[in-house]
Order: C-alpha cells, then structure tokens, then sequence
C-alpha cells in the first residue's frame, strides 16, 4: 500500500511542478517565441528572478560564455511541432529504446501477476498501453511531417537547392523509420503476451496493423518524395542550362554554332523544314461544281450586303445630322481641285506661247499661286501623264531632281520644266 | 490510309505551314500524332514533297522536316539555324527574367501560365527587373521601343506568340500558355552545348568568382 501512496504523492507533486513550469512557459510566450524566431534571447529582456526560473525549468539555457540565452532543444522541438515548422522538426525514430521498456514493462506486469499485486498489475498495463501508443505516435507524427512537406512542396525553404537538400533529409528520415519498424519483432511480442488476451490485443493485433498501415504510408511518402526530386533535379538541370548558356552568349557575342546542315548525318533537331503555304483559288473547270460555287458566291454577296448595312446603320444617326455641312464642305474642296487643275492648264498653255518658258515653280511665283510648291509640282506632273499619248508628245519634261541619300535610289524633284516641242 | 488524309486536311495544313504542334497547341492533333499508323500515312502523303513528321527527343512536339536532305534543303536549314541563334539570348534571358519575377523554382515549360498583368506589377515593383525587361524588350528580336512597363511587356508577349512559344487561350484576356516549342528550344540548346562543348558548368563557377570579386 505504501508503493501506491508512494506513486500517488509522487504524482501529485509532478503535475503541480509540470503545471507550474507550463505556466511559466505560457507567460513568457512572447519572449520565448521571439528567441525560437531570431535564435537567442537577450537577458536584458526578462528579469532577474523569471531568468532564474525559466533556466531551472531547463527551458532556457546560456551556452558557454556567451551572453545570449537559447531555448532548450525540447522546447525548440515543442514549438516547432505546435506549429508545423517543418524546417525546424526533428523526428526521432528511437524505435529499439521504446521496445526495451515495453519489454521492461510487461516483465514487470508479468511479476505483478504471479505476486497477485492486482494493483501494480492495473498501472503496468497502463504503462505498456502507453508506451505502445507513443510507439504508434511517434510514426503518425512523423508520417503526418512528411506529407505536410510534400505538399506545400517544401515551400519552407527559399529555393530550389535548399528544397533539394531537404528532400535529401526527409528520404533520410523515412529510411530511418523503415529501419526502426523493422526492429519491431512480432514473434517476440506473441511470446511476450502469450496467455493474456488484453496485452495480446495491446501488444500484437492492434500494435500491427497499425503499423502495417504506417509502413504503407510511408512507403507512399516515399514514392512521391522520389518523384518530386526527379522533378526538383530536372528544373535545376534546366535553370542552370537557361542561365549559363544566356551568360556564355552574352560574353561571346560573335559565337557561331557548327555548319550542322551540312553534315552528312544532319541532326535530327535541326532538321525544321521550310513552310509551304498551301494556296488555292475556286476552279471554274468543273461544272459539277457549279452550284457550290454559285451559292458560296450568293453567300458572299448576301455577308458583304449585311456588313454594309451594319457600317453604315452605325454612322447613320452621325451622317444625317452631318449631312449638310458636309456636303458643302465637299463643295468647297471639289472647287479647290478644279481650281488647281485650271491653273495647271494655264501653265501649259503659257508654255506653249511664251518665248523663253519659265520652269513650274516660276510660273507659281509670277501667278502669285496660292498653291504649297509640292501640290504644285504634283499637278503638273499629273496633268503632263493625264495627256493623251498624242499630246504627250509635243511637250518635254524635264525634272531637276537631287538624290536624298547615297543608300538608296530616292530621288527629290526640285522643280519641273515644261517646254513645247513644235512639229 | 489514303482516305484518312482528307480527315487530317487541317492537320497537315497546319504542319506544312511550319508550326510546332503539342499538346497545349492543339490537342485533337496532337493526340493525333501520337499514333505511329496517322504519321505513317501523312509521311506517305508528304513525300513528294520531300517532307516528313518529326518530333523532338521526348515526342512532346511534331514538326515537319526534310525527307532527303539536297542542297537548298541544306541551305535552309543553315539560314534557319542562324535565325534561331540570333533570337537565342533573348530568349533566354526572358526565361530567366520570368523565373526570377515569379520567383518559381523551374524556368517556364510547356503548359505553364504567364499572367502577363501579374509580371506587369512585380516588375514595376522592383527596379532591377524593370531594368531586365526594358534591355529585353529593346532588343531587335522582341523591338520595343515604348518606355511603360505595361507597353514593353505586351511587345515582347505579342512576339512570343508570333513565333509559337506562346499561346493565348482567349484574345481579350492577357494570360498566356506555353507551348511545346519552348521545350524544343531546351534541347536544342542542349544539344548546342554538347556539340559545341561549352564548358557550361565551368562557367558558372567562373561567374561565381567575378561575382565575388
């Protein structure tokens, strides 16, 4: 009975010291998870009694000389799976330990039993069942770290080697795993609860297929782990290609490849043929085809009608409004063209009787023309070739012309001359 | 087989007028391609023109090429080759320019989106990129020469798409896909650098140094 007081003062007292230090844990959240984040706390931050508490707590703990304060690595480790900071988790896959103390235990219970202690027989089973239950935990936790990794993709992590090297570890870890399951011998573990059906179910059916379950899983986790650094691996190969080559072309400007083409074995890349542009026009040879062609052509008309239609439906409201300043505006400017083109004629003319005539942009200035110089030389230039082939022969042009530049064959007239060729 | 070609009319037009065909180009033709009788038959159909379905290492994309390679064939595909050099580092360097704004892992493959208004804004947001794309975009294979980020963007898009690396899924909206055509790029130059044998890896060690320095 003195065991059972014994356990039970013992207990007490472990969950007041447990709550206290949680306690502690949860007022100095802040500070704490400022020192998880930047990786130390500076003492000035806390004082001098809580520092105390906090460093017997084994929550913090000043490494060698330095001033600063660092979380202990459970903490750490608390903080980083309350959180899922999958880049700071650690999975510790301690199989064969866990196998020891449940074997410890079930000697233990197995002891209970034959001295009748029904009670240390109760509290043994309770401690196997517990045990077994981290073991499986310890699994599903990791299990549970892995795929959270896998599909955020391991967007923890920056970029792409550091996603790679992370991959690297987590393979690492399922291995380890794998390893560690393998440790768990069930023949041993039938031995061990032969005859006691509750630490048989405990030890033997429940235990297995769980265990079955998580190797599938991680059998699975591992299989897409593979993949996703086959695809990681791929994009760096392709990234460091894109940028090398772009850096190597820019230092070499003048790089030339090989003459490809005219290798005897052309590579089969290079080998892009011309394009042939595949024309054909309606064939009125085939009078079977008449009709078809008959209705494509009505079809053609009957869509060229409606897009009229809808053109000029749009401008209607405008055009009617419009529609008397704009005719005489039309006026005005048909004026305008007959008025250049009769001073035109009347160069002509005065070529023809004028003794010494005078070039086109004389006459302009003699006229008094209102016409810019350039719709000038256009006009006559017009008219001339608007002659009938007959006419055109009884006057002689001549252009003065400038060439505007050495590359090319532009040439700029200057100014023209119109003389009569008497027959 | 000879019946089957009026079926593919579409397809060989599309081929004979020297487009990339892959599965973000078209589908239905591309599925098409995939069947050995289909090539077979069009190969039938295209030798007196001296043309024949081809396809890159990974049959990701088809092409047309050369059936026997004479002279003027030879000399097409010289010409060409020089093009496609000649457009190389632009390219490039808009793959890494994408990469590097997005901030993705992988350079753009076929089947990746561009959301051009997204690039828009992260490039205006930060002056080193906008300084990448604006080099990009005035160079004469892309020939940009507006001063506005949206502007330079969309030239260097609309270029893309000319010449089959892009596609865009609807004309009023300004996302686009990559096409098949990118990853015939890739290995073109990596078949270039194993041909030429560009000391690639050397290279960038080398960079590295001077970056340091």
């Amino acid at each position: 009975m003195a065991t059972y007081d014994d356990d039970k003062q013992h207990l007490s007292s472990l969950f007041e010291v447990g709550a206290e230090r949680l306690k502690l844990i949860g007022d100095n959240a802040k500070v704490l998870m400022q020192g998880y984040l930047t990786g130390g706390i500076d003492p000035a931050a806390l004082n001098e009694r809580t520092l105390r508490r906090l460093i017997n707590a084994r929550v913090l703990y000043q490494p060698d000389d330095s001033h600063e304060l660092k979380l202990r690595h459970p903490v750490t480790q608390l903080v980083a799976a309350l959180v899922t900071d999958e880049s700071r988790r650690a999975i510790h896959a301690d199989i064969a330990d866990k196998l020891v103390s449940i074997r410890g235990f079930v000697e233990g219970l197995q002891e209970a039993q034959r001295m009748g202690d029904s009670l240390r027989v109760d509290s043994q089973m309770l401690r196997i069942d517990e045990a077994v239950y981290d073991l499986t935990a310890q699994f599903e936790e990791a299990i549970y770290s892995l795929w959270h990794r896998l599909n955020s993709n391991f967007g923890f992590v920056s970029n792409l080697s550091d996603k790679i090297r992370e991959n690297e570890r987590a393979q690492q870890q399922i291995k380890r795993l794998i390893d560690g399951m393998s440790l768990i011998d069930f023949d041993e573990l039938i031995e061990l609860a032969e005859g006691n059906p509750t630490l048989r179910k405990i030890l033997v059916s429940r235990l297995q297929q769980q265990m079955s379950a998580h190797h599938g899983s991680l059998l699975e986790v591992q299989k897409r782990l593979v993949e996703l650094m086959t695809r990681f691996r791929e994009q760096q190969e392709r990234s460091l290609l894109v940028l090398n080559m772009a850096g190597f072309l820019r230092e070499h400007p003048g790089f030339m490849v090989g003459d490809y083409s005219y290798r005897t074995q052309v590579p089969a890349l290079v080998n892009c043929a011309a394009p042939i542009m595949p024309a054909a026009a309606i064939g009125l040879d085939k009078p079977e085809q008449q009709s078809d062609i008959t209705q494509l052509v009505h079809t053609l008309y009957r869509e060229l009608a409606l897009k009229q239609k809808a053109d000029t439906s749009s401008v209607s409201a405008d055009a009617l409004q419009g529609s008397v300043q704009s005719t005489a505006a039309q006026q005005a400017v048909e004026a305008r063209q007959q008025q250049l083109k009769e001073d035109a004629m009347r160069y002509f003319i005065h070529v023809c009787e004028a003794p010494e005539p005078p070039s086109a942009l004389a006459f302009l200035a003699t006229e008094a023309l209102e016409w810019p110089p350039e719709v000038w030389l256009f006009q006559v230039l017009a008219e001339y070739n608007a002659l009938p082939r007959q006419e055109q022969k009884l006057f002689a042009i001549t252009r003065d012309e400038r060439r505007i530049s050495v590359f090319n064959h532009v040439h700029i007239i200057e100014d023209l001359v119109v003389r009569f060729k008497a027959t | 087989m000879s019946l089957n070609i009026s079926v593919h009319g579409p397809l060989v037009e599309q081929l004979l007028a020297g487009q990339f065909i892959c599965a973000i180009t078209n589908e239905e033709y591309f599925a098409k391609l995939q069947h050995d009788d289909v090539r077979e038959g069009i190969d039938d159909y295209l030798k007196p023109l001296n043309r024949r379905v081809a396809s890159n290492d990974d049959n990701s994309v088809y092409f047309l090429a050369y059936r026997d390679i004479d002279d003027p064939a030879r000399e097409h595909l010289k010409q060409q080759l020089g093009v496609v050099m000649s457009s190389l580092l632009p390219l490039l360097v808009w793959l890494t320019y994408v990469q590097e704004a997005m901030g993705s892992d992988g350079i753009l493959t076929a089947g990746d989106t561009v959301k051009l208004q997204e690039l828009v804004v992260k490039t205006e947001d930060n002056p080193s990129l906008r300084q990448h794309l604006q080099s990009l975009a005035s160079d004469k294979f892309f020939g940009s020469s507006a001063d506005s980020v949206d502007a330079q963007a969309k030239q260097v898009a609309k270029r893309l798409v000319e010449h089959g690396y892009l596609v865009q899924p609807h004309n009023s909206r300004l996302y686009f896909t990559v096409t098949g055509k990118i990853d015939y790029l890739l290995e073109l130059v990596r078949f270039i650098k194993d041909e030429e044998n560009i000391p690639l890896d050397d290279y960038q060690n080398s960079q590295a140094q001077t970056e340091l320095l």
